[in-house]
C-alpha cells in the first residue's frame, strides 16, 4: 500500500476525527443510556444470576457486559451515518474524483469508529465498576481480546449495512433490528441460560453471543486469555465475513439516499 | 499557480466520439472535444443537454459507453488516479463539509492531495486569498453565506493545483461580487496555462472570460469555436416585435418569421431597418407592445443553432454584468424581470410610439 494510500488514509481518519470532535453528543448519550438503564435493570440481573447459583452475584456481571454489548451495537447507526452523510454533503462524489481509491476511502471510515467503540466498552465497563460494583475475576488483558474484535464486528456490520442499503432510513431500521435481535439472541438482555428454547441453537449464529460466552467466562469465571481465544477466534471469524460481504456488495459508484 | 506545460501535442483534455447512455436514454452521442492548456472552454446547453454528464466522465466518476478521453493523455478509464491528479472538479452541487471551517474544508482536500504541515498552511492560504476566503478561513461553512459556501466548494478543487479545471455552473445561485471573484479567478488561473472548461447557463459569463464555445443539444456537440467564429458563422441580427393579440402579417424586403408569438424579421442592420419596420406596420402599429433590436451574439448563435433562447438560467439575479459584456439592456419600461439576452436593445412601444 504505496504512493501515499496510508497518508490519503491518515487524512481521512483526521477528517471523521474533526466532525467527531464538532457533534460527540450522540456517542456521550450512546455510552450514558447503557449505564442508565443498568440502573433499573441491576436488580433483575442480580435475581437472574442468583437463580443460577451465582454466589454474591450483584447482578452487575451480567448487566454491565449484556448493557456494553447491546448498546455497542446501536454504534452501527453511527458508522452508517459517517458514509450517508457524504452523499447528503455531496462530498462523496468530490472525493471519489480525488486521489483516493474506494478502498481507502472506506478504510479510512473505520479507524475512527473503530476506536470510539473501543473507548465506548472500556468506558461502561470502568462506569460498572465504580458504579455498580461489577468486579472483573479473571484478566483484563482477556476483556481485551474479546472487546476488540467485537468492536471491530459492530464497525463491519455498519459497513456491511452501507453496502447493502440505498437510502439512510433502510440502514436505520436495520441497524436497530440488528442491535435487538443480537442482545435478544446474544444473551445480552438476560443470562444465556434464560434463553428461551427456540432462540437457544440460534444464538451462536450472532457475534453478541460470543462476546457475551467471552465476558461472562472472564468475569463469572475468573477466565485468562486462553479462556476467550475461541470466543475472540469466532468473533474475528464474524468481522472477517462481513468484510467480505462489505467488498462484494460495496460499489463506489452507487448513490445513496440522505435524510435530505 | 504555475502549471507545468503538457507533453507536447497533447492537449489538456481530448474527448473523441464519447458515448453515455443511463439505460435507454442517451446523455452523450458520439461527443469529440479538445481543450488546450490556457484555454476556457465554456460549455453551454439547457439543462439535460449533457454537460454534467460530460463532466462526470472527465472526471472517472462515470465510465463511457464508447468513445475516448484523456486528461493530458492519461484515460480516466484505464488510469482513474493519475487523471485526477491532474484534473480539479466542483461540481454542481455544493460540496462541502457544513459543520467545519472554511480552514478544515480546504486543509482535508491538500491532506489528501498528499500535503503535510506547513505545506497545507501555504497551499491553503494561496487557493483562500483570490476567492476572498482568507478572512473567513475560520468560520465554520455552515455559517457562511451561499456565495461564500460556492467559493469555498471551488477553493477545494484546487489544491492540488490541477492542470485541468472542471467548472459545473460554478456561479448558480450566487452573488455579484462572488460572480465577479469567480470570473476574475478563472480567467487568472488560465493565464498561468491551467485548462478550464467551465459550464454555466449565463452568457455574458462565456463573454466576460473570452472563453472560446462548445455548444451542447441533446447530447451532441452542434457548435465548437471562439466566440467571434461563432457569431460570424450562426449569429443572427434581427428586429423582433410583440404585439397585443396576433401579430400581424407584414410585407418587407427581409424574412419574416412567427416565433412564438414574436415577429421576427431578419435583417442584416437591424438598426436601420427599425423605421422601415414601423412604417410597414400600419394601423397594427398601435397593437405594438414591444420592439427589440437584436444584434449577433452568443445569444442568436444559440437561437438559431438550437432554435431555442438560453436566457432562461437556474436563476432570476442573472449575471453580473461586466465591463467587457459586448451589449447592454436598454430596458426603457425598467420592468425589472431578470436578464434580457444578451446582444439586444428593448423599446416598450408605448412609450416611444
Amino acid at each position: 500500500m504505496g504512493d501515499g494510500a496510508l497518508g490519503r488514509i491518515a487524512a481521512l481518519v483526521r477528517q471523521d476525527g474533526r466532525l467527531l470532535v464538532r457533534d460527540p453528543s450522540p456517542l456521550i448519550v450512546r455510552t450514558v443510556m447503557p449505564l442508565l438503564l443498568m440502573s433499573f435493570m441491576q436488580p433483575l440481573f442480580r435475581a437472574a444470576l442468583r437463580a443460577d447459583d451465582v454466589r454474591g452475584a450483584t447482578g452487575a456481571e451480567q448487566g454491565v457486559p449484556g448493557m456494553a454489548v447491546m448498546f455497542l451495537f446501536f454504534l452501527v447507526n453511527i458508522v452508517g451515518f459517517a458514509m450517508f452523510r457524504e452523499h447528503g454533503w455531496h462530498t462523496w462524489d468530490r472525493l471519489r474524483a480525488g486521489p483516493a481509491r474506494p478502498f481507502e476511502l472506506v478504510a479510512g471510515r473505520l479507524v475512527v469508529p473503530l476506536v470510539v467503540a473501543v473507548v465506548q466498552l472500556a468506558v461502561v465497563f470502568a462506569a460498572g465498576g465504580l458504579l455498580f460494583g461489577l468486579r472483573v475475576t479473571g484478566s483484563y488483558a482477556a476483556l481485551v481480546l474479546v472487546g476488540v474484535p467485537l468492536a471491530l464486528c459492530v464497525v463491519m456490520v455498519g459497513m456491511a449495512l452501507v453496502a447493502l442499503c440505498r437510502t439512510i432510513a433502510q440502514l436505520s431500521v436495520f441497524a436497530n433490528l440488528l442491535a435487538l435481535l443480537f442482545a435478544g439472541l446474544g444473551g445480552a438482555l438476560t443470562p444465556r441460560s434464560a434463553l428461551p428454547d427456540w432462540a437457544r441453537p440460534l444464538a451462536p449464529g450472532v457475534p453478541s453471543y460470543w462476546a457475551m460466552r467471552g465476558f461472562s467466562a472472564v468475569i463469572l469465571d475468573g477466565g485468562g486469555v486462553g479462556a476467550v481465544l475461541l470466543p475472540a477466534g469466532v468473533l474475528c471469524a464474524f468481522a472477517a465475513g462481513l468484510t467480505a460481504v462489505t467488498l462484494f456488495f460495496f460499489r463506489a459508484e452507487h448513490r445513496k439516499l440522505s435524510w435530505s | 499557480m504555475p502549471t507545468d506545460p503538457a507533453p507536447c501535442g497533447v492537449p489538456a483534455l481530448a474527448l473523441r466520439g464519447v458515448t453515455k447512455r443511463y439505460g435507454r436514454t442517451t446523455a452523450l452521442e458520439d461527443v469529440s472535444l479538445g481543450i488546450a492548456d490556457g484555454e476556457i472552454v465554456g460549455l453551454l446547453g439547457h439543462n439535460g443537454a449533457g454537460k454534467t454528464t460530460l463532466m462526470s466522465l472527465v472526471a472517472g466518476l462515470l465510465r463511457p459507453d464508447a468513445g475516448e478521453i484523456e486528461v493530458r493523455g492519461v484515460s480516466p478509464v484505464r488510469d482513474p488516479r493519475r487523471a485526477r491528479r491532474e484534473l480539479g472538479l466542483a461540481p454542481q452541487e455544493l460540496g462541502v463539509y457544513p459543520p467545519l471551517t472554511v480552514r478544515q474544508n480546504l486543509a482535508f482536500f491538500a491532506e489528501l492531495a498528499g500535503l503535510r504541515g506547513r505545506d497545507v498552511r501555504l497551499r491553503t492560504g494561496e487557493v483562500a486569498e483570490p476567492l476572498g476566503l482568507t478572512a473567513l478561513l475560520d468560520r465554520r461553512v455552515a455559517r457562511l453565506s451561499g456565495g461564500e459556501q460556492r467559493r469555498v466548494h471551488t477553493a477545494m478543487a484546487l489544491l492540488h493545483r490541477p492542470r485541468l479545471l472542471l467548472l459545473d455552473e460554478p456561479t448558480a445561485g450566487v452573488d455579484v461580487e462572488t460572480r465577479a471573484r469567480l470570473l476574475a479567478f478563472v480567467r487568472e488561473l488560465a493565464a498561468a496555462g491551467t485548462a478550464v472548461c467551465y459550464s454555466t447557463h449565463y452568457l455574458a459569463e462565456v463573454e466576460a472570460l473570452d472563453a472560446s464555445v462548445a455548444i451542447l443539444d441533446h447530447g451532441r456537440v452542434i457548435a465548437r469555436g471562439t466566440l467571434r467564429e461563432l457569431v460570424r458563422s450562426h449569429g443572427d441580427s434581427a428586429v423582433e416585435l410583440d404585439f397585443s393579440g396576433a401579430p400581424p402579417a407584414l410585407r418587407l424586403p427581409w424574412p419574416v418569421a412567427h416565433e412564438a408569438g414574436v415577429l421576427r424579421v431578419r435583417v442584416e442592420r437591424p438598426h436601420s431597418a427599425v423605421p422601415h419596420v414601423l412604417a410597414a406596420l400600419g394601423e397594427s402599429a398601435r397593437r405594438l407592445v414591444n420592439l427589440r433590436v437584436v444584434q449577433p451574439g452568443l445569444e442568436t448563435v444559440f437561437l438559431r443553432l438550437t432554435g431555442r433562447r438560453y436566457t432562461d438560467g437556474p436563476d432570476t439575479a442573472g449575471p453580473a454584468r461586466d465591463g467587457r459584456a459586448p451589449e447592454a439592456d436598454v430596458g426603457a419600461g425598467g420592468s425589472g424581470d431578470g436578464p434580457v439576452p444578451t446582444g439586444e436593445r428593448s423599446i416598450e412601444a408605448g412609450r416611444h410610439g
